[in-house]
């Protein structure tokens, strides 16, 4: 298995997209449903990363 | 007047144990037996990729360790996680995979998205479940 690197902006890409196509799957029952939960989960998962992203740097600074 | 429930009858474990036994040790199995192929592509998918990218990323993979709550939650927990992927974790060990924990972002998300594999296949295994006992569509 060769090794890999990843920033933490892909990491959290990379997991924010599995989690949101998991959780639609397994949370919603028609296909229209899930693929609307799946890019509603992972946009506020993008807003949740920036937003905490400049919570921090606005606290350190 | 209160709601009457309607009982529903069991399903016997024989009906459905063989089933989320197979979807432990074959991400995605269950549902393929339930002939929910797309289902247990998507899901069997997933857990693959979530638990590849934890080995390319060198995750640690957690041993059951006991001591004050936090200890054991976190290590139980994380062992609970890890063996939940079923053959991949089985596999990773048979091979020797043994990564260190080490300090370092790369290693910490490998971690993680080892666990969350695991998780993956927790969830497929509850909906395998509820499919076959007829509780979900």
């Amino acid at each position: 298995m060769p090794k890999m690197t990843l920033t933490h902006f892909e990491a959290m890409l990379l997991m924010a997209a599995l989690i949101s196509l998991v959780l639609g799957v397994v949370s919603k029952k028609t296909d229209r449903e899930r693929i609307r939960y799946g890019i509603t989960s992972f946009g506020w998962f993008i807003v949740t990363v920036f937003g905490l992203g400049w919570l921090m740097y606005l606290g350190h600074r | 007047m209160p709601e009457a429930t309607l009982a529903q009858p069991d399903v016997p474990v024989s009906k459905w144990g063989p089933i989320v036994v197979l979807a432990w040790l074959l991400p995605g199995g269950g549902h393929v037996l339930l002939g929910r192929h797309v289902r247990g592509a998507i899901l069997g998918g997933s857990v693959l990729i979530a638990f590849l990218l934890g080995l390319a990323l060198r995750g640690s993979m957690f041993r059951p360790q006991t001591g004050d709550l936090l200890t054991t939650l976190i290590y139980c927990g994380g062992f609970l996680g890890n063996v939940s992927s079923g053959i991949l974790y089985l596999i990773a060990r048979w091979f020797g995979y043994d990564q260190p924990d080490m300090a370092g972002h790369s290693i910490d998300y490998g971690t993680k998205f080892l666990v969350i594999a695991g998780l993956f296949n927790i969830l497929a295994m509850v909906d395998a479940y509820e499919i076959a006992t007829k509780k979900k569509d």
